[in-house]
């Protein structure tokens, strides 16, 4: 099964800047995320965490080693390649980063235009429905700057699962909530990604969402300090 | 297929509408350039226009003039035996030496004087045709009258309002006591401001100090079905090198040649037109910019959620050319209504033509494609690995 798993690191390395300014931030890492698993990262800052869920998410170049997500080989992937992939992952910001001029149902189906055999009616269906499982079917209509931050981020929640991923990756997701709402919208995600079978990578400091996972990776200076479950 | 074109115009269209005091202030950019391109562009064309009335109501098929000439209200004079050589060619039927000069003209109202321009022919040769000469050629062959042109500026009084009430009555043109006896309508130019049309006589009785043997145009009549082109050639080789000879569109487009080229006149225009299109592509470019800037977030997440940097491209473009749309239509219809009150004012033939219109529509799409363009460079800043 280790084989099919959605996310394989091995070997990967990573540092930002050059000759004497270089400075690595990810030291030969091996990590795998298996289907349907949620794996928490934790760490203090610049322990490379972020850093690691930009690769596994393809939104940066990778330098060494060898990175798998869904299937695609990302050391070496061209852009294009990486742009295609990112479709298929499904991604949870701090900030809910919503279009202030879009309603929420209108946001969560810029997640499904991407699909060129979706309709309007499809995509706006699907968004209703995806917004109703995130409990916001009053809200359908309403901008962003109209809703509280928890409810935002729930808009966001349902964007990031709308066209059915293979794999969640959130960064901090409650970071900017109380936390009744931050409990609230780490359950939601965890509900609506076991019933589908997504597994989920999420990087936090928050030591009240740690009971969520199925396992626990600490980093530390790039790497893998210890892993719970 | 064709819907999924559209997404991107879609988005475009519902990020300018949720800032409308930006979308606004875009519009009325736009709409200024158009209006500026379109009011310059008009003079310049209602000037080349005017300027070439003259020679463009003239009925000749070949025309001689001094090859000095640089325009028409400045005439240099040629010998008029060379209108009598020309008949010497068998295909020319008829002759007609054309006399030209400015004088001053006083206001019947007011007693102002102001330059007029006198245009003497033998009324009855049917070599210039303006519209109301025909019913006035035997009043024309009395002494000391004329015909004045009813499109002439304003400041010559109100002379068809006086005839209509009084009927022929005198001014005085160069010093002399002439009668008006009715007009014809030929238009105001940005050499002359208004026309006084005469006799060959009466002409040489307003214009005393020159030498009657002096002409300043000769229309040539050709009999029909002689080859233009080849009679020229003949006279070419014929004539003395003070004369050249040029058919009649040759004529009209040497005397727009002398207000395009030895007048600063054309430079201006397309300096002012340019001017409206940098102006509004700055406004534009600001818009369009701002809209990216203060998106960058956003713009980073849907580049995270698998948007190409091509489709964002795409949302600005078409933003740009929305803005073009939103501000072409207005600007055509201020500009349309402006010719209207600017053609009644100054008495140019200022008209909204579709060539024009298209050229416009041209200009000010390109002129929101670049300022998108521009703007677009802003999008590379938009990097989705700093979301995290």
């Amino acid at each position: 099964m280790t084989d099919a798993a959605p996310v394989r690191l091995k070997g990967v390395n990573f540092s930002f800047g050059e000759g004497a300014l270089r400075r690595p931030v990810l030291r030969d890492l091996d990590l795998n995320v298996a289907a349907g698993e949620i794996v928490l990262l934790t760490g203090p800052s610049g322990s490379g965490k972020t850093t690691l869920l930009t690769l596994v998410g393809a939104l940066r170049a990778m330098q060494s080693g060898s990175c798998v997500v869904l299937g695609q080989e990302l050391m070496g992937a061209s852009e294009t390649e990486r742009v295609t992939l990112r479709r298929r992952i499904g991604f949870i910001f701090q900030n809910h980063n919503l279009l202030g001029f879009l309603t929420a149902r209108q946001n969560v189906a810029m997640a499904l235009e991407l699909d060129p055999s979706s309709t309007e009616q499809t995509r706006l269906e699907r968004a209703a429905f995806m917004l109703t499982s995130v409990g916001l079917a009053d809200y359908l209509d309403t901008p962003p700057n109209k809703m509280s931050g928890g409810q935002r981020q729930r808009v966001a929640v349902a964007r990031a699962l709308a066209s059915g991923p293979g794999l969640i990756l959130a960064d901090e997701p409650t970071a900017a909530l109380d936390r009744q709402s931050g409990q609230d919208v780490v359950r939601l995600m965890r509900d609506l990604a076991r019933q589908s079978g997504m597994p989920i990578l999420l990087v936090t400091h928050d030591p009240r969402i740690l009971d969520i996972a199925d396992r626990v990776v600490s980093m530390e200076d790039g790497r893998i300090l210890a892993e719970t479950t | 297929m064709t819907a999924h074109a559209l997404l991107p115009f879609r988005l475009a269209w519902r990020q300018l509408r949720a800032e409308r005091a930006r979308l606004f202030s875009a519009i009325a950019g736009v709409m200024f350039a158009c209006v500026l391109v379109f009011m310059q562009l008009g003079f310049r064309s209602a000037l080349f226009e005017s300027a070439s009335a003259l020679p463009r109501a003239m009925q000749g098929e070949l025309f001689l003039i001094h090859p000095l000439t640089t325009a028409l209200f400045r005439p240099e004079p040629l010998p008029r035996v060379r209108a009598w050589q020309c008949l010497a060619v068998a295909g020319v039927a008829e002759a007609v030496p054309i006399y030209l000069a400015q004088t001053s003209w006083r206001n019947p109202v007011t007693g102002a004087r102001r330059a007029i321009q006198l245009v003497g022919f033998d009324t009855e040769a049917g070599a210039v045709s303006f519209p109301g000469l025909s019913t006035l050629i035997q009043d024309l062959k009395r002494p000391d009258t004329v015909a004045f042109d009813s499109r002439s500026r304003p400041e010559f009084g109100p002379v068809p309002a006086i005839l209509a009430e009084r009927g022929p009555f005198i001014v005085q043109i160069g010093n002399r006591l002439t009668e008006i006896v009715g007009t014809v309508s030929l238009g105001a130019s940005f050499g002359a401001d208004g026309n006084v049309v005469m006799s060959e006589t009466n002409f040489r009785r307003l214009a005393k100090n020159r030498d009657v043997s002096n002409i300043d145009l000769v229309a040539l009549r050709l009999r029909p079905g002689t080859d233009p082109f080849a009679i020229q050639t003949q006279l070419t080789e014929l004539l003395p090198k003070d004369v050249i000879v040029l058919t009649h569109d040759q004529l009209v487009a040497w005397e727009r040649n002398y207000w395009e080229t030895a007048t600063p006149i054309g430079f201006i225009f397309a300096f002012g037109s340019l001017m409206g299109l940098i102006v509004g592509m700055v406004i534009v470019y600001q818009i369009l910019f701002s809209d990216v800037a203060s998106h960058l977030s956003e713009y980073a997440t849907l580049k995270a959620m698998g948007y190409s940097s091509s489709y964002l491209s795409q949302v600005v473009l078409s933003a740009a050319a929305i803005l073009a749309g939103l501000g072409f239509i207005p600007g055509a219809l201020a500009s349309a209504g402006l010719y209207h009150l600017v053609a009644k004012a100054t008495l140019l033939p200022l008209r909204m033509e579709l060539e024009r219109s298209g050229l416009v529509w041209l200009l000010i799409f390109g002129m929101c494609v670049i300022a998108g363009l521009l703007a677009m460079r802003k999008l590379r800043d938009a990097d989705p690995a700093d979301m995290f």
